[in-house]
């Protein structure tokens, strides 16, 4: 009777052995399943955020364009970046993606925001813009307003010379890439626009040229468009030029803003030229004389400098017809005049060349959002998009925030 | 009588550690039976969607009729490789419609060891009628001659 009871007893313990054993070895021998469909949640998450993002034009749907565009704006109540004047999928609209620039001027709206649009609470996300291959100096330093590729040499100082290499983003060369460079000068007196001049990049992705212009200058900007295979451009701009302002582009509207650096110069806009996808020059606009040209340092919104809101041809600054042209960079020709010993010096003509979307595309790659904390799993998942004409490739990474 | 017990006693103890191994060995055969949605396959499927976008865009600029019809396979290489992401690999055949390969030279990128050592890769059939012949300044006329593109994707 007794040896019965120790059997029992001894068998209920062999039983509640094996349960806690196989309560906890059983979940760990199924983890990675449980991984892998914890992984495969997210990508689902992943997948919907991503088609949301460039699929949908958010609502209102033009909620890009809008001017004023308060930060985090409260009109915005769908978030999307798709166009909605393209009917095919993966184009962006340019006026939507600079509102992610967190150094635009003109206003953005703010991660913790979107977050919120896109319903992602417990989720993080980051999103980069790539640029389809490199352009860099043929040391293969990157170009930057100090690190210019181009020169000017000639014993009349009249000659520009640049080098340039193009890359693909694994560093190896692009033979046959066609380049077209386009010179806009001045001397301070004349201005002039030289080019486009053609060429090609050899078999190590190096692209010179050695161009005459008419002049010698004192302040050039060249604008090089750099094409692989017809499908991919990128523009590049570099020279000697002062940077006096920034210029802005939303939908019809060109505005332009005052840099961090305050000038001390009195600024007239004596001509603004667009060159558009076919490297055509369109003028824009010219000078309609005092007060019209001139900046507005000292009324109204702190920021706009030009064109003033009763302007005679261009209210607001808005150029019929603008966005449909789709330009790849503006030409503004300035008269400037500096106070030396509290007296204004006479006009001297200078030169500002920007993209309308300067802060946005180019060759650098554009960062939003935030980045996954180590050891949290995440998802990354990559689409080629169309923006302002251009091909780049867009990266979206999300992950899992801890509660 | 005594001794006949003390067996019977064992005997459960010996059933009992039998009933439960065998309990824990089925619901491991049972896990190891059980079919769950792996990321692999998935990953398969973001690169068919990354391969077609790809080439739909070529196709929608008129671009990939060109390179394929006259036979640019340098520049089909250079426009694949500038619009897929760095870490993706790639390897396109061109085929006529009797199934005969046109490409001459391999349209390319990537560690070749990748594409045989990987278990994901992604495999995407996009179709080309023809192309238009351009008689003068205003009319064309169709050209029916389809290709079969098939690109094989896989991630380095």
């Amino acid at each position: 009777m007794v040896n019965a009871v120790y059997d029992h007893i001894i068998a209920i313990i062999v039983i509640g052995a094996v349960f806690v054993g196989a309560v906890v070895a059983l979940p760990a021998m199924s983890f990675v399943n449980i991984r892998a469909v914890d992984q495969q949640q997210l990508r689902n998450v992943a997948l919907n955020v991503f088609n949301a993002m460039l699929l949908d034009t958010g609502e209102p749907v033009d909620w890009g364009s809008k001017d004023p565009f308060y930060m985090d704006d409260p009109r915005v109540k769908r978030f999307g970046l798709a166009s909605a004047q393209d009917s095919t999928f993966y184009v962006l609209d340019p006026d939507k993606v600079q509102r992610l620039v967190e150094s635009n001027p003109l206003n953005y709206i703010n991660y913790s925001r979107v977050r919120e649009l896109l319903g992602l609470q417990g989720y993080g996300f980051g999103l980069r813009i790539i640029p389809p291959f490199n352009v860099t100096k043929e040391d293969e330093t990157p170009i930057t307003p100090t690190n210019s590729p181009a020169n000017i040499t000639g014993p009349n100082k009249d000659i520009l010379q640049y080098a340039v290499k193009v890359k693909y983003l694994d560093g190896r060369p692009i033979p046959n890439a066609a380049s077209l460079a386009i010179i806009v000068y001045t001397d301070g007196k004349k201005f002039n626009i030289t080019g486009p001049c053609s060429n090609w990049t050899d078999a190590l992705g190096v692209c010179r040229d050695n161009i005459k212009l008419e002049f010698a200058p004192t302040s050039w900007t060249v604008i090089l468009r750099v094409s692989v295979a017809d499908v991919a451009t990128l523009i590049v701009t570099f020279g000697k030029t002062p940077k006096i302002i920034d210029i802005n582009m939303v939908g019809d509207q060109i505005i332009l803003t005052k840099p961090k650096d305050p000038s001390n110069a009195a600024v007239n806009v004596t001509s603004v030229y667009a060159i558009g996808e076919q490297n055509l020059l369109w003028l824009l606009y010219e000078g309609q004389g005092p007060p019209y040209d001139k900046f507005n340092t000292g009324e109204g919104s702190p920021f706009r400098l030009w064109p003033p809101p009763n302007h005679p041809t261009h209210p607001n600054g808005i150029f019929p017809g603008l966005s449909s042209y789709n330009p790849t960079i503006l030409i503004f020709n300035l008269e400037t005049s500096i106070k030396k010993d509290d007296e204004w010096k006479p006009g001297y003509q200078e030169i500002m060349v920007a993209g309308p979307y300067q802060n946005l595309l180019g060759y650098t790659v554009f960062q939003y959002g935030g980045s996954p904390k180590g050891g949290s799993a995440s998802v990354r998942l990559q689409r080629s998009v169309i923006i302002s004409g251009m091909t780049y490739i867009v990266e979206l990474t999300l992950w899992k925030e801890s509660p | 009588m005594t001794k006949s017990n003390d067996v019977k006693g064992q005997m459960r103890i010996i059933e009992v550690i039998l009933a439960s191994f065998i309990i824990v060995f089925a619901l491991s055969f049972a896990n190891i039976l059980a079919i769950v949605p792996t990321s692999p396959k998935y990953e398969a499927t973001e690169l068919e969607k990354l391969g077609y976008n790809v080439l739909h865009d070529l196709d929608k600029q008129g671009l990939l009729p060109r390179f394929v019809y006259k036979e640019e396979w340098g520049n089909l290489t250079a426009a694949l490789r500038v619009s897929l992401p760095l870490d993706v690999y790639f390897n396109m055949t061109v085929y006529d419609l009797q199934g005969t390969k046109i490409n001459n030279v391999t349209i390319y990128y990537g560690d070749p060891e990748t594409f045989t050592a990987s278990k994901n890769i992604a495999s995407v059939t996009y179709g080309l009628v023809g192309y238009p012949i351009k008689l003068n300044a205003t009319q064309y006329q169709a050209n029916y001659e389809p290709r079969t593109l098939i690109l094989q994707l896989t991630r380095g």
